[in-house]
């Protein structure tokens, strides 16, 4: 196993002047689970295909291990790959499929055989081996591409939206396999998903790219309760984080955060930091989570300096939370996360207190959040 | 023993055997094939013409000469020229299969440029399989391939398929590849329903192909897929077709490296009209095709058209909520007058999307 690290690196394509990825500086350690994430377009997957060696790379320097592979083939980089739209070889069985990489690359029949059958009963595909891919359904074929990348033993498991043919259901269930699958196999994986969900419950750290350069990587709760900017904070996390222009107040030894709707006092330590970088009496943009909304009377009485109203338009009642979709608060719909056995309903005007030391301040011109930067 | 092989026993000394491309020794251009010329130096050359683009080189290295080795070495030189054969080692036996590759692939690359449809003459065609059923595949790398790459390819394609192939090398990083019609047979066949169309099972061999291909040889590639043809007689258009189509397919299929002919029709319609009249088309029937310029409309059309217009499936394919996928075809209604849920406008937004691709790109 080893590590990756891609060192200045940019993507540019003929006739293109602009990179579609920019100076990616990353550092992925042995062992870890690294996802990429983004929007469509954002560079994640062709930092991928880079890593893989399928794109050249137009300037910098990729490592795998200590060794330089910007000019190395890909069948030389000592890596596996499982892509979105894997193509099993349609003439071979199961077994075969497994077996092929292995054959290439003259290993000994007993050990071919010791490999895949170990990889098979990983996946629980013992029972498909003499089976041909079209027989298979799609999470079966799934496992075989998986199985197929798993007996290589590779340095590095690059994945490319491995789960995005599969229903939600079958989703849900190759994730949790996925992630038990790279803790057995101790290995290092790079994994790129626009699933934020899934970037959340895999990886070890994780890297938000947009426009082709890395917003932010961190590990998940970092960047869940510390993201950089609001492009992270909006994309982490679901429902999104609510975010309202405003501006800051500082009267009577007190910061407050106002906007239509909303007159909020900021807590101590977050209100010197704001006055320390000069945001008292400027335009801001509130960021809080639709959990950091509260009904409980013990968190509105502790906290009446925080309450706001609003009108519930929409109240989703998903058994074990609600979620509730409102207005009055800033000039856009705002969302709240509440316990499933709220007594709250739609139509209904509320009140609720909102945990303000959870609560994120955003730069209006640089949308950078200030308390992070 | 043969005959290198005596001979190095004989002189007490290593010979090396190896095959140059008259095109990178210009030097060598007017020799005459079955000339030998015989030059030392540091050690002994012979060098003499294979055939019209290969030239054979033998270096015995040794650093004095009797005159009779040098007339033997001459003697053996002239005897295996004469045979029309250069050694008899492995290899050479090897590239001998790959001169008569080439030979077939320059005049395939000779008569497609001139639009030819001749059958392919007796002299070149002498591999029994040009005469029976076979599939064409069509190779472009974007990587160069080592010299080596001809008998690399037919090995890895023989191990893959479990068939023996005709590999023939066409232009620099493009390769022609027959495979036959059984391996179509196999999948057929095994279909329970025995529904499966002939184009569905090249395709999914094909896109099999193309991903061994690009993860265990040569990185990034394409691969078009004709249907099968007796290549003595359709080889030319066959390998004319297959180009076109991957050409067709760098240009309209973005992210795909896998194109089918039988998938093109429309684009070849499109691509044969003349620049001026595509561009005009565009302007006269929609104004604005700055609209296409922000991705997410472009990746919206083109999962809507693939997905044949069906508005869950594309809202459950693109990860959104089936509102947003309606409210996104209302905006592209209001800015183009096109509501690609109607079936004309359908019809004619797409021809619109393709002829941007196609202008965008020219």
């Amino acid at each position: 196993m080893a590590g990756v690290r891609l060192e200045h690196v940019y993507k540019k394509y003929p006739g293109s002047d602009l990179a579609s990825v920019k100076d990616i500086n990353l550092d992925i350690k042995d062992k870890e689970f690294l996802v990429l994430v983004g929007p469509s377009g954002c560079g994640k997957s062709t930092t991928l295909r880079m890593i893989a060696g399928l794109e050249e790379i137009s300037e910098g320097k990729l490592f795998i291990g200590d060794r330089l592979v910007n000019d190395v083939a890909p069948k030389d980089r000592d890596i596996a790959m499982v892509f979105q739209s894997y193509a099993l070889y349609p003439h071979m069985n199961v077994y075969q499929n497994m077996a092929f990489g292995l054959k290439l690359r003259k290993f000994k029949k007993a050990d071919i055989d010791k490999r895949v059958r170990e990889a098979a009963k990983i996946l629980d595909i013992e029972h498909l081996l003499d089976r041909k891919p079209k027989a298979l359904s799609g999470g079966q074929r799934q496992r075989v591409a998986l199985g197929r990348a798993i007996v290589r033993e590779p340095q590095v498991f690059l994945m490319d939206e491995p789960l995005s043919n599969l229903d939600a259901k079958l989703r849900g269930q190759m994730r949790a396999e996925i992630s038990k699958l790279a803790k057995r196999l101790e290995t290092t994986v790079i994994y790129v998903t626009h699933d934020q969900v899934e970037a959340m419950t895999m990886g070890d750290r994780i890297v938000v790219m947009k426009d082709g350069i890395i917003q932010q990587a961190a590990s998940p709760e970092e960047l869940y309760n510390h993201p950089t900017n609001i492009f992270v904070a909006g994309f982490i996390g679901a429902p999104s984080m609510n975010f309202i222009a405003g501006s800051l107040t500082d009267k009577g030894g007190e910061l407050r955060f106002k906007a239509d709707g909303i007159d909020v006092v900021m807590p101590e330590g977050k209100a010197k930091i704001l006055r320390d970088k000069g945001y008292a009496n400027k335009e801001v943009i509130l960021g809080i989570r639709p959990d950091d909304f509260h009904e409980e009377p013990v968190f509105m009485e502790a906290s009446p300096n925080t309450i706001v109203s609003a009108h519930i338009d929409v109240a989703e009642n998903l058994g074990h939370e609600m979620i509730l979709y409102m207005n009055g608060i800033g000039t856009q719909a705002v969302t709240a996360r509440v316990d499933g056995r709220s007594t709250l309903r739609e139509g209904q005007n509320v009140k609720l207190a909102i945990d303000m030391n959870k609560a994120h301040i955003f730069d209006k011109e640089s949308e950078q959040n200030v308390f992070e930067n | 023993m043969s005959d290198w092989e005596q001979l190095q026993h004989i002189l007490k000394c290593p010979i090396i055997a190896e095959d140059l491309l008259v095109s990178d020794h210009s030097e060598w251009t007017s020799l005459e094939p079955g000339t030998v010329i015989m030059d030392q130096a540091e050690s002994l050359k012979a060098i003499w013409r294979v055939d019209h683009r290969t030239l054979r080189q033998l270096t015995i290295k040794r650093s004095t000469w009797t005159d009779t080795e040098k007339a033997l070495v001459q003697w053996a030189v002239t005897q295996q020229v004469g045979q029309g054969s250069a050694g008899t080692f492995e290899t050479d036996s090897k590239s001998d299969g790959e001169r008569k590759s080439r030979a077939l692939g320059d005049w395939i690359v000779q008569q497609a440029a001139i639009g030819g449809t001749e059958t392919v003459p007796g002299s070149l065609a002498t591999d029994g399989r040009l005469y029976a059923e076979m599939i064409p595949f069509l190779l472009e790398t974007d990587h160069a391939a080592e010299a080596s790459a001809f008998s690399e390819l037919q090995k890895l394609l023989a191990s893959f398929l479990d068939e023996e192939v005709i590999v023939i090398p066409l232009k620099a990083q493009e390769w022609l590849v027959l495979a036959p019609v059984s391996l179509t047979r196999d999948t057929l066949e095994e279909r329970d329903d025995q529904t499966e169309m002939l184009e569905d099972s090249l395709a999914s061999i094909g896109s099999g192909l193309q991903e061994m291909l690009a993860s265990e040889w040569i990185g990034e590639c394409h691969l078009a897929v004709g249907r099968p043809m007796k290549p003595v007689k359709s080889i030319v258009q066959s390998v004319m077709l297959l180009q076109e189509t991957i050409e067709l397919g760098r240009i309209f299929e973005m992210g795909s490296n896998i194109h089918l002919p039988w998938n093109m029709h429309l684009e070849r319609l499109l691509i044969s009209i003349p620049e001026n009249v595509r561009m005009r088309y565009v302007e006269q029937a929609f104004g604005r095709s700055d609209v296409f310029m922000e991705p997410e409309t472009l990746s919206t059309l083109e999962t809507f058209f693939a997905l044949d217009c069906n508005v869950s499936e594309t809202a459950k394919k693109l990860y959104i909520h089936r509102n947003t996928l309606l409210y996104r075809l209302d905006k592209l209604k209001q800015e183009s007058g096109l509501d690609v849920r109607v079936f004309r406008d359908a019809v004619l937004m797409k021809i619109i999307l393709l002829l941007y691709k196609v202008t965008k790109r020219t």
